[in-house]
Order: structure tokens, then C-alpha cells, then sequence
């Protein structure tokens, strides 16, 4: 050892132990450290420390003016203080493992006295800064594990209460990522269909949505560390090392895969990823299934309130609009009726007395239903009762109504209207049908004439027109106009009512009696079958 | 969400605030850790570190965070987070960043924090 005589063996030793002190108290890295303290305590120009990182010897750090050239470790490693071409080779050990080798380069004579001594010292620095490091890492994973419990915990809490289902998939998707340290990750979600419901990613696409769609689990639900670009489970996992992926699923349904890829490593490498990574992904997995479920329930039951509400405002619209009484007219016999299904189709009718004893009336049926029907409805209402008192002809009047809703209309539907203009005094019957299904004039012989289309329904084409057609009523002769959901109300087989039955129906008595009995022979005829149509009839008997 | 983490600074006296944008990892954690020796090099005393725009932290993010920790107390410096998720709050109160960092809700209440007035 270098340095002023001591004055005894105590004082050295202390002397060693002051100066390895000093130099191993720094903030500077345990390599350089170790490499100091073996250059103040044995006076060498430069010092290499090699350790031991996983199977290799590592040249860790160096310590002197110059490093010096790499040299080849001595084979086998010195287990006791070693000299090879001028160096000394000191093995730091401690408590019976060789923790590092410390090479010193220019020595000087003598120095190397004690230097195994030193080689305990620092074996046992060494060893401490590794066991050091070992509890900080071990106290780290504990954190973690605890860390995982309490986000499985906070994730069922979070998850309960979420309804919103883009907000749920990225409490999923980040927790997922962050707890497998993965440096991506992907969370498709599907509808019953199969469609793409949702997508989320962070760090780039880990699985692409369509493929996500036909993806079959494999055996045990969970994909892991396959290699990128081979296809699993007929899902491609692409742009990624290694992946870990788990299907979301409810018993019988599939609602989605989740999928992280390329877990990170302090270093820079990916890591395979671990049973417990596995384990805790199928966990989120299956608390996510849970929430979505929930969540899309909770959707469904507001999207059902909505079209309920929906129902109501267009029935409430439909009520307004339908005639409560039907005017009493000389000559005349009418009776009408409209009886809508539980989801309000557009049916309308309405009678008009007009000057001279005359009566317009009409039935007109609206693709579609609900509010869009109801609103069409409404309008078609409207036009009619503003053009009425204009139009000369019952053809001009449809015109009208047809110009009125190509330019107001707010939605883009059309309908079938049976427009028509009796004349009591002398049964004269103007009408046009625009496309509507034939109306039947019963005459008092029993016989039954259908009234055909005279142009097209009204809304679809803009500049048509319609041609009116005229016959004579006699007197006891019956007009039938109806709305397709009497004639095609189906039975329990799927067989429509028809235009046949209809007409076996209509005989020489009241129309009011006959609309009932019209009425009471649909509903036998469907049963419970649920009907989508509403059915709309209006005789008119001439007296 | 961004594929890197980026983070900005901003000297104001002896605080630096960096803020992070996107996902703090490997290279989200390095990104920081640059920027914080850095700044502590440039003579900052203290840190505050804005994680507005960060929604997920990982372990390695978080063991790069603890080393820029270590180094600031080596240097009898401050450190402190604000903006963090509730997410990310618990992770940093479970990791043991907070032992040693305050955390505060704002910018504004981090710099108080660490610029505390003479009573």
C-alpha cells in the first residue's frame, strides 16, 4: 500500500479503510467508485472493473488517466490475487462468490500487500450494491403486484358505473397497456352483427378492426408471443414483435378482442410476456365483457324510451289530424275507420263537403312510419286543406298537393293517395288514384269493379300529373277505399288478408255496419299475428 | 393517442416545467429524464413536471421517474407532478413517487408548492 509509513498495523488498517471510505462515499456510479477506491488504496495508475451481467463477464467501467486496452480475462477466473504481464488481477469476493474481477495496471512495488484484503472490501461492496438493488427491485415488483390488484379493483369500481362505452374501452385499453408494459395495444369492439362497433389504439394498430371481426379464439382464449405477420385464430397480428391477445365475451357472444404487443424492457428489448401478463389481460377482458354488456343494454333500453316517445308524438300527431266526425251529407252514406299499429304508419283520411251538396274525400297511405310519416302526414294535411277551395279538378287539387310537398316536404318519402269528388244529385264519381291500391265500387248487382291507378303516388317524381277519371254511382252502389294494411294483414301463416276477402265483405247494408264487420274480420283473420301496417278504411254509399 | 412521448420546457427562474405529451414509457421516460438532467444542469432547482396530456404510465416510465427523483434529492432539488389522471395519481402514490414528490392538482398550485412564501 502507498502513502506516509504508518506508525502501526492499526493505524494502516484504519488509514485503508478512511481513504476506501472516502473514496466509495460519491454520488459517481459503483463502477467508478470501486475503481477509485482500488487506485487510492493501492496507488495503480488505472484500474478495469468487470462484473457479472447475467452468464458474461462484463467490462463494467475503468478508472485511471487512460483506460487500458482490453485484455482477455484470465481463464480460469483468479480466485485468489493473480499477476499476469505486469497487472494485477484482484477478485472481489464475498461471502464465498465471486462478484467482480478488478484489474490494476501499474502497481507499484510492493503495493499489492493487502490487496486481497481490498478484494474482500470491495467483493463486499459489490455484493451490497447488488443486494441493494435486488430489494429496491423486489420492493418495485411488490408495488407492482399491488399496483395490478388495486387497477383490477379500481377497474370493476370504474367499469360499474360506466355507460358510456367509448369511455369504457379507453379506461380498459390504458390499463392494459400500462400494467403488461407493452409499448401498444388494441381494443376492438363488435356489434351483435359482427360489425366493427368500436376501435381504439394506443402506440399504433396492433390488430386491424376487419380482422378483429372473424377472429376465432384458439385453444384457451389467449394468444401469446406469436411472432408479427402469423396468422392465429385467422387474426393477423401485424407491425408488432410479440403480442398478447384475448377475446371479450360474454357465454354465447363474442364482443370483442383486446390485444397488447411488445412489452418493453428497461434496455430496449422486447420481452416475451409472462403467464401473469396473460392472466391479467383475460382478467380486464372479462370485466370489460361485463360493463359492455351493461352498457349496451343501458343503450338499447334508451334507444327502446326514445322510438317509444318517438310512437306517442307521431300517434298524438296522427289523432290530431284524423277527422273525429264525419260530416253528414245528403245523398250520402259514409263511413270510416283507422286503426294503427303499435308502430304509427302514415295512414290518413278526410272528408270535405264542398258547395253544391258536393263531398271530396280521400285516403292517402305514407311510406314509412313513425315521426317522418306522422310529420308527412301533417303536411300532406295541410296542402290539402289550403288547395281544396283553389283547385278546380280533383286532378289540379292532386297536382297541388304534389307541388306543395316536392318543395315543403322534410323528408323525402312519398305516398299513395285515393282522391275522389261524388256528386249526389246526379252520382257522378271524379277521382284519381295515385298508385294506390284499386278502390272497389260494389254496384247494387253484387258486381265489383276495381278503380284503378291514374298516375303515380305523389312525392316521387317532380312535373307528374294524373289523370282523372269519371263513373256514375247509381243509386245503392258502394265505394270501398282502404289502405294496403287491410289487404295485406297477414295470418299466423304468413298469408295476407286480401283483396278477395275484402270484397266478399262488402254487401248492400249500412257502410258503418260493413266497416265494422271489415274491421272484425281482419282481426280474426290475424290472430295475434302482430301487423306493421295501419289499416285505414272509408265506404261511401250512395243512397 | 400519439405513438412517442413528447415533452417541452420552460425555465422560470430556478423551476423548470416540463410538460409530456403521450405515453410514458421507455422512450417517454428517457424523453423526460434528458430533459430533467438537462434543465439540471442549466442550474434548475426544482422541477415540475406536467402530465396534462399523458394518460398512461408504465413501469419502466415509472423507474425512469424515481432515477430523475434520486437525482434531483441528490442535488437537494424538488420535484413535483401535476395534471395527473386519477389513474395515474394512484399509480404514482403506489410506486412511491409521491413519498419523495408532492403531487398537486395545477401548474399553479405545483409552482406555489415548490416556491413556497416566507411566512
Amino acid at each position: 500500500m502507498t502513502g506516509p509509513a504508518p506508525a502501526s498495523a492499526t493505524a494502516r488498517f484504519d488509514e485503508l479503510w478512511s481513504r476506501i471510505g472516502a473514496a466509495l462515499h460519491t454520488d459517481a456510479p459503483l463502477s467508478s467508485r470501486v475503481g477509485e477506491a482500488a487506485l487510492t488504496a493501492t496507488g495503480a495508475r488505472e484500474a478495469v472493473l468487470y462484473l457479472k451481467d447475467r452468464d458474461a463477464w462484463v467490462r463494467t467501467g475503468e478508472s485511471g488517466p487512460v483506460g487500458p486496452a482490453p485484455g482477455e480475462l484470465p481463464e480460469p477466473l483468479p480466485t485468489g490475487v493473480y499477476h499476469r504481464e505486469g497487472d494485477l488481477w484482484l477478485p472481489l469476493t464475498a461471502e464465498g462468490e465471486l462478484h467482480g474481477l478488478l484489474r490494476l495496471c501499474g502497481v507499484p512495488e510492493g503495493a499489492s500487500d493487502g490487496a486481497a484484503l481490498l478484494g474482500f472490501l470491495l467483493g463486499s461492496v459489490v455484493a451490497t450494491h447488488r443486494l441493494s438493488k435486488q430489494v429496491r427491485d423486489a420492493e418495485f415488483e411488490l408495488k407492482a403486484r399491488l399496483l395490478e390488484l388495486e387497477s383490477l379493483y379500481d377497474l370493476g369500481l370504474s367499469l360499474g358505473g360506466q355507460l358510456d362505452l367509448s369511455a369504457l374501452a379507453d379506461e380498459v385499453l390504458f390499463r392494459s397497456i400500462s400494467l403488461t408494459d407493452a409499448g401498444k395495444g388494441t381494443l376492438v369492439l363488435l356489434e351483435e352483427s359482427g360489425a366493427v362497433l368500436l376501435e381504439r389504439s394506443v402506440g399504433g394498430e396492433v390488430v386491424s378492426a376487419r380482422d378483429a371481426a372473424s377472429w376465432s379464439l384458439p385453444e384457451g382464449g389467449v394468444i401469446n408471443n406469436e411472432a408479427a405477420a402469423v396468422p392465429t385464430g385467422g387474426l393477423m397480428l401485424s407491425r408488432c414483435e410479440k403480442c398478447l391477445a384475448v377475446g371479450i365475451a360474454v357465454p354465447g357472444r363474442r364482443l370483442g378482442i383486446l390485444a397488447v404487443a411488445d412489452k418493453e424492457s428497461r434496455d430496449g428489448r422486447v420481452l416475451d410476456f409472462t403467464a401473469t401478463d396473460a392472466r391479467l389481460l383475460s382478467l380486464f377482458a372479462n370485466q370489460a365483457a361485463g360493463a359492455i354488456e351493461t352498457a349496451r343494454l343501458h343503450r338499447e333500453a334508451i334507444e327502446k324510451e326514445r322510438i317509444e316517445r318517438e310512437l306517442e308524438l307521431a300517434a298524438a300527431i296522427q289523432r290530431q289530424i284524423l277527422p273525429r266526425d264525419l260530416p253528414a251529407v245528403p245523398g250520402v252514406e259514409i263511413a270510416a275507420r283507422n286503426r294503427p299499429t303499435r308502430q304509427v304508419g302514415g295512414d290518413y283520411f278526410d272528408v270535405f263537403p264542398l258547395s253544391r251538396g258536393r263531398l271530396a274525400f280521400l285516403v292517402a297511405d305514407v311510406s314509412g312510419k313513425g315521426v317522418p310519416a306522422a310529420l308527412l302526414v301533417s303536411t300532406v294535411h295541410a296542402a290539402v286543406h289550403l288547395q281544396i277551395d283553389e283547385a278546380k279538378t280533383i286532378a289540379e287539387l292532386v297536382g297541388r298537393v304534389d307541388r306543395h310537398l316536392q318543395k315543403y316536404a322534410a323528408t323525402r318519402k312519398f305516398l299513395t293517395c285515393f282522391f275522389g269528388l261524388v256528386e249526389p244529385d246526379t252520382g257522378t264519381l271524379r277521382y284519381v288514384s295515385a298508385g294506390h291500391n284499386p278502390a272497389l265500387l260494389r254496384r247494387g248487382s253484387g258486381a265489383v269493379e276495381p278503380l284503378g291507378a291514374t298516375g303515380v303516388p305523389l312525392g316521387m317524381f317532380p312535373n307528374a300529373s294524373w289523370r282523372e277519371e269519371t263513373t256514375v254511382m247509381q243509386p245503392g252502389d258502394l265505394l270501398c277505399v282502404y289502405s294496403d294494411g287491410i289487404t295485406e294483414a297477414l295470418d299466423a301463416a304468413d298469408e295476407e288478408f286480401g283483396l278477395e276477402r275484402l270484397s266478399r265483405l262488402l254487401d248492400e247494408g249500412p257502410p258503418a255496419r260493413i266497416c265494422d264487420s271489415v274491421f272484425d274480420a281482419v282481426s280474426a283473420f290475424a290472430g295475434d299475428t302482430s301487423q306493421y301496417d295501419d289499416q285505414t278504411l272509408l265506404l261511401l254509399k250512395r243512397a | 393517442m400519439s405513438e412517442a412521448c413528447k415533452v417541452s420546457a420552460e425555465r422560470r427562474g430556478d423551476v423548470a416545467i416540463l410538460r409530456t405529451d403521450g405515453y410514458i414509457n421507455n422512450q417517454g421516460g428517457e424523453e423526460i429524464a434528458r430533459e430533467a438532467y438537462a434543465q439540471l444542469e442549466g442550474g434548475a432547482r426544482a422541477l415540475v413536471l406536467n402530465l396534462e396530456k399523458t394518460r398512461i404510465v408504465n413501469s419502466i416510465g415509472i423507474s425512469i421517474l424515481i432515477e430523475v427523483l434520486e437525482k434531483v434529492m441528490d442535488r437537494k432539488g424538488m420535484l413535483a407532478f401535476c395534471g395527473l389522471t386519477p389513474t395515474i395519481d394512484k399509480t404514482f402514490r403506489i410506486m412511491g413517487l409521491a413519498q419523495y414528490a408532492e403531487i398537486y392538482p395545477t401548474q399553479e398550485d405545483a409552482l406555489r408548492g415548490v416556491n413556497p412564501q416566507p411566512a
